[in-house]
């Protein structure tokens, strides 16, 4: 026991477990939606060789020197906005969006690297303005931070990705001491904008309530008028933005609002995935036995649909377990950022903790029914080497920072 | 409460509920979809990916009431095409082999869009060998095209009944949309007589072959190894009343005619023969039926299609007279001592109603025997239209037989009632009822009514409702089921049947107006009737019973626009009683026992 204690100390099993468990699962589940499938039966080898990779290389941030891991927040944040310019540029387009570029034979996508450079980032330069963030300056610099990434995914166009950085950084801000009045100034005008798709009295409806808020903020004229206005515009300009999505986006913002409407066209996914996982019952049609998933109902379930593989061959009982692995990671991070004293240490991990829980949220609801369908993986169980990589690096950091928790306390 | 400091508890607090909220969300959804209504999405999976391909059952043949088959079925080829295998450009040299205009093919297709295109659809039916020869002589080039053997109606086992057997074909989408729930598109079904009163016993149960498809629906195997499928169950065979000698002889006379005829067992009330001329011919309705055949019978004026056997109305003449008798003997308003003279002419009022003869004194039977108008015209006053008209009613004239094939005609069987709703009330006399005792003026009946009427006749008042249908033969233990009809009796003394049937058996068998259908083998009864038509010729009929002494066929004629009832409808009946009786020997107590039991060897 005095191994195994003094192993802990130095590494955490609560993550480490759950993770490799659902490294295990991914491999199972991707076995089940793919070894049959026409053009997609590498895929198991394929992602079993990314798991080799991405567990190497969580090993490698994991023994790193944590100096290492502080120093390359900048060079990470530039070269992941020059990665983002680039994948614009030479991308290839893969579903309607540029978010692919490809390096020899194997593409990446550099929304993923730049996942690791925003957290980095943003945890570097909200340590650098501890205390000052509620100025003007610096709020409206450290936002500007955190749209530049945001801006140029949504240009790819990938708002799922983009939803994702909007998400880390709301939290790691929210984390780095924002007041607030100024959450609300950040948030308000995201609320208006999701307010606006479900027409005009809902946008009102929802100015209204701003309009209350700030007079209950009892701010000056000139700050609460600016920030009416701020918000009124972001409605409005959205308005104009929806004409201007692919109309592949336009339906899929449709189909979530009402996903019956058009069972053949972009609601097709959603309902597919809903009646794999509703037809799965208490303990799922077993192994390989889900006929949604063998006879391919839902296309390209091996990504952004492998929840309702899951769901269906598995049933409630494995669907959640899976959600409890996740609830212990996710809780874990929560516990660990308490236990560490270092200020850029606890933002990463509270970074990392935002990441999981947005794309497990948007990612499992929308398998689920209950989040629009908007191209999102699920951290170590989806199809893909780049999310997986990723996800696996942050892992690897956080591990050091645990590692690393008393050079600082 | 919350302070803007750096990493606060208080935060930290928020995103432990809000992990605990997204949790709970996400488990409750799940808890719904799979544990709540997982029966729901269960059947939607099904829905999805299992399809079946529908196996159309045999269905069940037509006997004779001595077992020789009526109706049959033989196979015919089928054309079936696999969309997703089928190379759309040659469908113009397909549809030409198959006689059919271009662009017959994708119509098919489209309407049967909803089945797996990975799955056959029938695209003609009964193809003839020429084309059969050119898919088969090409069968490399024509992928996704295959015949296979489906069964159809055979009709040629010597007799036709159109009207009695009713045909099939393809069931039209108005009454597809009715019975959806039991049929698809391209099912045949029943169209009039026995073919559609007794569609849901001769259908059988389909079969299904159970496929698993993928999203795009090509089959990937059979479903469970095919452990689910359904095999068809072939419909019952029916066991009819029809004789089908007796049938053929009353076709072949009603050759070139137009009329019909029933010929009923008295005691049993089963139809031994039934024809409706003119008919159509049912070789025609076998498979694929145009549009043209279809539209040239409708368009008919002889109305080939009209079962004149249970709809046609005319007034049955001299045929009626004996209903008038029993209304006056029974209600004891005459006997048989009652003399009328009859001087060739009665006079009401200015007006003089003629007879066919001076026939001098008649009594009634004499008065049946001659068809002497003035005895009944003079009886018709006696007994009023109150006593005729409830007399008529039991005898079931007014209203439907209940016969077991395709419409019914109610007829009409004149009351006060009915002459106050007509003529209004006290706006008619006497005189109006004068034609009545004839058979003549309001009196409508239907062939049927008046062969069940000829049928109490011979059976003092027992019948049952007149019937085709004997039983089914049940598949699953080859036994006869029978079927049991109702009784139909009119409470009438034996006397007055007596004397009745012997007035009846003199029309024949004395110096009547059917003398010259007399037989040797056996003794008729009967009676001649000519309905007047104001549209042209006039309409015979004749009504009949034999063997006298134990009646075993009653029949009942009408030869439209013929003339005389004796010249033109009695000969039919003659024929159709001898060919019946040719080899019937037994006794009236044998039949009896013979139709006690119901197991068909």
């Amino acid at each position: 026991m005095k191994i195994s204690y003094k192993l802990q100390d130095k590494f955490d099993l609560w993550i480490f477990i759950p993770v490799l468990l659902l490294l295990g699962i991914s491999l199972v589940v991707i076995y089940s939606a793919t070894t049959n499938h026409p053009f997609a039966s590498g895929s198991f080898d394929k992602q079993f060789f990314w798991a080799l990779i991405s567990l190497g290389a969580f090993f490698v941030f994991y023994l790193l020197p944590s100096q290492l891991i502080r120093l390359s927040a900048v060079p990470a944040y530039v070269i992941s906005q020059f990665l983002l310019i680039a994948v614009l540029v030479a991308g290839k387009v893969v579903k309607g969006s540029k978010s692919w570029i490809a390096v020899g034979s194997i593409g990446f996508q550099p929304s993923e690297a730049a996942k690791i450079g925003l957290i980095l980032f943003l945890a570097y330069w909200l340590v650098a303005k501890k205390d000052e963030l509620n100025t003007f300056k610096n709020l409206t610099v450290t936002i500007l931070f955190a749209f530049i990434p945001t801006a140029l995914i949504l240009l790819e166009p990938d708002t799922g990705t983009a939803i994702v950085f909007g998400f880390i950084s709301l939290v790691m801000i929210y984390w780095g001491g924002i007041s607030l009045f100024g959450l609300f100034v950040v948030l308000s005008p995201v609320i208006v904008v999701f307010s606006s798709l479900f027409g005009i009295y809902a946008l009102i409806g929802t100015l209204t309530l701003i309009l209350i808020a700030l007079i209950f903020f009892n701010k000056d004229l000139f700050t609460s008028v600016s920030v009416f206005v701020f918000n009124l515009a972001a409605g409005f300009i959205f308005e104009i933005v929806v004409k201007f999505l692919q109309p592949h986006q336009q339906k899929r913002i449709a189909s979530f609002l009402d996903p019956t409407a058009d069972p053949l066209g972009s609601g097709y996914n959603a309902l597919q995935a809903k009646i794999a996982i509703g037809s799965g019952g208490l303990i799922g049609k077993g192994f390989m036995q889900g006929n949604q998933t063998q006879l391919r109902f839902i296309p390209e379930q091996w990504t952004d649909f492998i929840y309702c593989v899951i769901g269906e061959e598995f049933g409630f009982i494995g669907g959640l377990f899976v959600l409890s692995l996740y609830l212990i990671i996710l809780l874990r991070l929560l516990i660990i950022s308490k236990n560490i004293n270092d200020d850029f240490s606890t933002l990463v991990v509270i970074g990392v903790f935002a990441l999981f829980f947005i794309q497990l949220g948007i990612n499992v609801g929308m398998n689920i029914g209950i989040a629009p369908v908007i191209g999102l993986t699920l951290p170590l169980l989806s199809y893909g080497g780049s999310s997986l990589f990723a996800s696996m690096i942050l892992l690897g950091i956080v591990f050091n920072i645990y590692r690393n928790k008393r050079l600082h306390s | 409460m919350d302070d803007n400091t750096f990493a606060s508890p208080y935060r930290r607090r928020l995103l432990f509920y809000a992990v605990i909220l997204l949790f709970l969300f996400l488990i409750m959804q799940l808890f719904r979809l799979q544990i709540v209504t997982n029966k729901f999405y269960s059947d939607k999976s099904n829905e999805n990916s299992i399809k079946a391909e529908v196996l159309s059952p045999p269905r069940g043949i037509f006997y004779d009431r001595n077992m020789h088959i009526l109706v049959g079925n033989k196979p015919a080829y089928t054309l079936e095409i696999t969309p997703a295998y089928f190379d759309s450009s040659l469908a113009p040299l397909v549809e030409k082999a198959i006689g059919e205009n271009e662009g017959y093919i994708s119509s098919v297709l489209d309407r049967t869009k909803k089945i797996p295109s990975f799955l056959p659809r029938k695209i003609k039916r009964d193809i003839n060998f020429k084309a059969l020869a050119l898919l088969e002589e090409n069968h490399e080039h024509f992928d996704g095209t295959k015949y296979v053997i489906e069964l159809k109606r055979d009709y040629s086992f010597g007799i036709n009944g159109a009207h009695l057997f009713g045909y099939t074909k393809e069931i039209d989408p108005e009454l597809l949309r009715e019975r959806k729930d039991q049929y698809q598109i391209g099912d045949y079904i029943g169209y009039g007589g026995i073919e559609k009163n007794y569609e849901y016993l001769v259908k059988g149960t389909k079969g299904y072959l159970y496929y698993l498809v993928d999203s795009r629906q090509r089959i990937i195997s059979r479903y469970e190894n095919g452990k689910k499928d359904i095999q068809p169950d072939r419909g019952y065979d029916l066991v009819l009343t029809i004789d089908k000698s007796v049938q053929k002889v009353a076709e072949l006379a009603f050759e070139g005619k137009k009329g019909a005829l029933v010929a009923i067992e008295p005691l049993t009330g089963e139809i031994l023969a039934l024809v409706s001329a003119p008919a159509f011919d049912l070789q025609e309705f076998a498979t694929t039926t145009s549009s043209e055949f279809l539209n040239s019978l409708n368009s008919n004026v002889d109305k080939p299609m009209f079962n004149r056997a249970t709809m046609s109305r005319n007034p049955p003449g001299s045929t009626f007279k004996m209903l008038l008798a029993i209304t006056a003997l029974e209600e004891g308003i005459i006997t048989t001592k009652y003399t009328v003279t009859c001087g060739g002419s009665f006079q009401f009022g200015n007006r003089p109603f003629k007879c066919t003869h001076v026939h001098g004194s008649v009594n009634v039977t004499r008065a049946i025997e001659k068809s002497c108008n003035v005895f009944f015209y003079n009886l018709m006053l006696k007994v009023g239209l109150d006593k005729w008209s409830e007399y008529g009613s039991r005898f079931g004239f007014g209203e439907k037989t209940g016969i077991d094939i395709s419409e019914e005609s109610n007829g009409i069987m004149p009351s006060r009632n009915y002459f106050d709703r007509v003529y209004g009330k006290g706006k008619w006399t006497d005189g109006y009822l004068i034609s009545l005792a004839i058979g003549q003026g309001e009196v409508v009946t239907t062939p049927v009514q008046l062969a069940q009427y000829a049928a109490l006749l011979a059976n003092e008042g027992k019948t049952k409702i007149p019937h085709v249908l004997k039983g089914y033969i049940d598949n699953q233990n080859n036994s006869f089921v029978p079927i049991e009809f109702g009784d139909f009796t009119v409470d009438i003394s034996k006397e007055t049947f007596n004397i009745i049937r012997e007035g009846m058996r003199l029309v024949v068998e004395g110096e009547g107006t059917a003398a010259h259908i007399r037989q040797k083998k056996f003794d008729i009864a009967g009676k001649t009737g000519t309905a007047q038509n104001p549209h042209g010729e006039n309409h015979a009929l004749f009504i009949g019973f034999a063997p006298f002494n134990n009646p075993q066929i009653a029949v009942a004629v009408i030869v439209e626009n013929a003339g005389y009832g004796s010249t033109h409808a009695a000969p039919i009946a003659r024929d159709v009683m001898k060919e019946y009786l040719k080899n019937i020997t037994t006794n009236k107590s044998e039949l009896i026992a013979k139709n006690a039991g119901g197991i068909i060897n």
